[in-house]
């Protein structure tokens, strides 16, 4: 379970974030929308201790992250994946050397291992085969993909998404959000989405959380978010109820 | 003047992350240092990499310096003595300082533009959320591969330095080689090339360290992947002057 406990955060005197307060459950997938600038990466890196909130806690399974020393930033990382917005694959590795990468650097697994496990997690992510190639031969939808394959790569209890779907086209981002739902029926984890496409928020998502205006305005299941009669919501989601009606 | 002292602060906060920036990379290079492949790998990188440019000008700041010392002794005899001037001028000064621009103008830009698109496309947060030490991955082997090709490429810079200095003044401007040869032998001994060896040794930790810190602390887009390099390499070549004139006065004042 991962806790936010009247979380605050400033930039050189700009709020990004304040007072925010929320759960996010075990093996769920949570997102958080909201527009763009809101604090929604922030929040997420907080998870992850790359960044510390000015005021308040973040606990991820009773561990205060900002409280841990490096060594138990690492040990609380090792359980979890993280894919960044354009999958942040490292360049001068193929795609198998990336998805191998963490396994190289934490199991004793031997190189016959890690062959068949990179397979298997590519599979997973439906790019079987591509293993040899390199990060700037693949399009942003695939990139993503393999950045997914390396984020599970060590079977995390947890994988955040930083907006997964941005600059990707409305079939390509529905495929991954297709896929985000098949992985975690496969894998049960928990699953922490950032996004600003409500469509595909409201497709996966189990629970959801607002932030507006540096505020997480509302945090509920799915269904309690879609019939809110609540102002702001309504005007939120707009776009989307109307195209719903239609 | 506010400007001025602002300017002055900032400047002294980035010598202060620098240094934080440098410990954590002591102590990334020792608790467990990384992989020996690591280092060989950069340490080939950088030396294979700037051999033939440090050669190359090498070779002719040699030949300049034999000119140059030819025509200043010509005007009170003493042309024979250009071999004291090449070998003193070249193994203890121009060595170091060729090998080192060199690598700075070659490695260290890599080293800064690497890292610096690494931070800006998300990999290194990447790296740490992958619970690897970014400065031990990316920081420490490099500081380390600089420590390993630095001062043999000063060797390398030596010697290409007296041959073309040798070439120019034996060949061209009529000095007798037996005694160019026998003042650089007199007056460039092995304490002079080790000198110059140590002189690279501390080069390669300042290339190194100032080329990783501006690249890891580089500014979001591709502009900031520019300003880094641009940083590194004008804050390299300032230090490496200032301590070359710092250690010569330790070594030879």
């Amino acid at each position: 379970m991962i806790e936010y406990d009247n979380v605050c955060k400033s930039f050189d005197g700009l709020k990004v974030l304040e007072n925010v307060s929320c759960v996010i459950p075990d093996s769920r997938i949570t997102v958080f929308v909201g527009p763009s600038g809101v604090g929604k990466s922030v929040l997420m890196k907080m998870i992850v201790g790359l960044e510390r909130p000015d005021s308040g806690t973040v606990r991820v399974g009773g561990e205060n992250v900002a409280a841990l020393g490096e060594r138990g930033l690492y040990r609380l990382r090792r359980r979890m994946g993280m894919l960044f917005q354009d999958g942040a694959l490292f360049d001068s590795m193929t795609a198998g050397e990336n998805v191998a990468f963490p396994m190289r650097r934490h199991t004793r697994m031997s190189e016959g291992e890690i062959r068949r496990g990179v397979a298997e997690r590519l599979a997973l992510v439906g790019m079987p085969g591509c293993e040899e190639k390199y990060p700037a031969e693949l399009s942003g939808g695939m990139r993503k993909r393999v950045g997914l394959a390396r984020a599970i790569a060590l079977d995390p209890e947890i994988v955040l998404f930083d907006e997964p779907t941005s600059g990707l086209d409305p079939l390509m981002a529905d495929a991954i959000d297709e896929l985000i739902l098949d992985m975690q029926r496969k894998l049960g984890c928990t699953f922490v989405v950032n996004s600003h496409d409500i469509p595909g928020t409201f497709k996966i998502a189990d629970v959801i959380g607002v932030l507006y205006d540096s505020r997480l305005i509302a945090c509920g299941g799915r269904e309690e978010i879609m019939r809110s009669r609540d102002p702001v919501l309504e005007r939120f989601f707009a776009r989307h109820r109307g195209g719903m009606g239609a | 003047m506010r400007g001025r002292a602002g300017a002055a602060g900032r400047g002294l906060a980035r010598i202060g992350r620098w240094g934080i920036f440098c410990a954590r990379a002591a102590r990334a290079a020792v608790a467990p240092p990384p992989p020996l492949r690591w280092i060989l790998e950069e340490a080939y990188r950088i030396g294979v990499g700037s051999v033939f440019i440090v050669c190359a000008v090498a070779a002719f700041i040699g030949g300049t310096i034999a000119l140059q010392g030819y025509h200043a002794f010509k005007e009170f005899g003493g042309e024979g003595l250009v071999g004291i001037f090449v070998a003193l001028a070249c193994v203890r000064e121009m060595g170091p300082i060729v090998a080192g621009s060199m690598v700075a103008a070659k490695a260290g830009t890599a080293m800064a533009a690497s890292i610096a698109a690494m931070r800006v496309k998300g990999q290194i947060d990447a790296m740490e959320v992958m619970a690897v030490d970014p400065y031990r991955a990316l920081v420490a082997p490099r500081v380390a591969a600089a420590l390993v090709a630095l001062p043999l490429l000063v060797l390398f810079a030596d010697f290409f330095t007296v041959l073309a200095g040798y070439l120019v003044a034996v060949h061209q401007l009529g000095v007798n080689g037996g005694a160019f040869m026998e003042n650089v032998r007199a007056h460039a001994g092995t304490t002079d090339v080790l000198y110059g060896m140590a002189k690279g040794a501390v080069f390669a930790v300042m290339i190194s360290t100032l080329c990783c810190f501006h690249g890891f602390f580089s500014e979001p887009g591709p502009e900031g992947v520019g300003k880094a390099t641009n940083r590194a390499v004008v804050s390299v070549c300032v230090a490496c002057i200032i301590l070359n004139y710092l250690l010569s006065e330790m070594m030879y004042g």
